[in-house]
């Protein structure tokens, strides 16, 4: 690990001038920036200790919907009886990840701003454009099995990891941010992740130290709500595929999906479709895949698994 | 739940043990305080102190010599139900 200054910042404007620094970076739970830390791929010379900032509530808005405070743990956000009444793609999607240790620490900000697991993002011996920009992609040619196929480009084909943003993508959730000028804004959570294109070491809508103070639930939606995560073992893993879904009576409703792209993977034309199956979903969504030999059982996998869960949304409204 | 960890024979080279142990402990509790999991089957509902609850809860903590079984069987008992 190589050295570096740490500081607690005392209010969210404070932390966001300290971190617009080059070189300095927030830390909240630090379960993936120590990793990353101590394997030197994350080098900041420079820490911004948000814990001590009161952004730990879950609150009401004045719209029927529910702020998240950044700092809000995995597992508390899971276990809130607010979630789990009115949002439960949410619980089901955060308890889908990690483990019961990491969730305790882990916080929505953070959760949303994880790193991929690419094994080349990993491996510092090996090329990552993610990792050193301009120096290739070994994943491309490589071994791909876990990686995306659909929205990478020539210089990355990494997915996001995160399973609770996959449930805030079909939520409509809005990041809520302060920037070092004392400004805010609201981002989309569409629009909050970007897709690799030239920059794949460019993963989000953040400017220099502009920090996440919560994100933001439009009133609930309703709906049958299922997480489906399909991966190596059956806990603490990686998705190769997961399907966030809300299922309406009428047999209309949302699908996002996880472990196939970039960044969680939603087509609102594409689940205009839900009323004719999943292969008319799933066929739009990967309309401009593409696979890989090793990873285009991901496609297939996709459907299946919307497939399963609108027999079984079909079965148990 | 050392004295149970003993007993059930939860180890074999030891590493992982004060893990499993911590864990194990901190896992009844979250399942007492109704902190849901994975495999709980109703989220509205409280946890079920089932053993397939207890094996989720414990999947973070790896056990490279695979004394899993005995390891389920030690917090079982001190969950009060026998394996």
């Amino acid at each position: 690990m190589r050295p570096f200054t740490y500081e607690r910042a005392r209010t969210p404007r404070e932390a966001a001038v300290a971190a617009r620094a080059e070189g300095a970076k927030f830390i909240a739970g630090g379960t993936n920036l120590l990793d990353l830390m101590k394997l030197e791929i994350e080098t900041p010379t420079h820490l911004v200790d948000v814990n001590g900032l009161a952004l730990d509530k879950i609150e009401p808005t004045g719209d029927g919907g529910l702020r998240i405070g950044a700092l809000v743990r995995n597992t508390d956000l899971a276990a809130d009886p607010r979630v789990r009444k009115n949002y439960l793609l949410l619980s089901r999607a955060l308890l889908a990840g990690a483990s019961g240790q990491l969730r305790n620490k882990a916080t929505t900000a953070g959760n949303l701003l994880q790193r991929t697991r690419c094994p080349y993002f990993y491996d510092p011996n090996q090329p990552c454009n993610k990792r050193q920009p301009g120096s290739g992609c070994s994943a491309i040619g490589g071994y791909t099995r876990s990686l995306a196929v659909v929205g990478g480009s020539e210089a990355c084909i990494a997915t996001h990891s995160s399973d609770m943003a996959v449930a805030m993508r079909a939520l409509d959730a809005k990041v809520e941010t302060v920037q070092p000028d004392g400004s805010e804004r609201a981002i989309p959570i569409a629009d909050f992740h970007r897709l690799p294109g030239d920059t794949p070491h460019l993963e989000t809508a953040l400017t220099p130290g502009e920090l996440i103070t919560s994100v933001v639930l439009p009133k609930p939606v309703g709906g049958k709500q299922v997480y489906l995560k399909v991966r190596d073992r059956a806990s603490y893993a990686f998705a190769l595929v997961s399907v966030g879904a809300i299922v309406h009576s009428d047999g209309t409703g949302r699908v996002a999906l996880g472990g196939v792209a970039p960044k969680p993977w939603r087509d609102e034309a594409a689940e205009a479709d839900l009323p004719r199956g999943a292969k008319a979903v799933t066929g739009r969504l990967f309309a401009e895949a593409q696979p890989t030999d090793e990873n285009a059982f991901k496609v297939q996998l996709a459907e299946r698994t919307l497939g399963a869960i609108l027999t079984e949304a079909r079965a148990n409204p | 739940m050392q004295a149970a960890f003993i007993k059930h024979d939860g180890y074999q080279c030891g590493y992982c043990t004060p893990g499993q142990i911590c864990s194990s402990v901190a896992m009844l509790k979250e399942v007492e305080a109704g902190v849901p999991s994975l495999v709980t089957d109703d989220l509205t509902a409280s946890p079920e102190a089932s053993l397939a609850e207890f094996r989720e809860r414990m999947s973070g903590n790896i056990c490279r010599c695979g004394a899993y079984s005995n390891i389920m069987e030690a917090i079982q008992e001190v969950a009060g139900r026998k394996a």
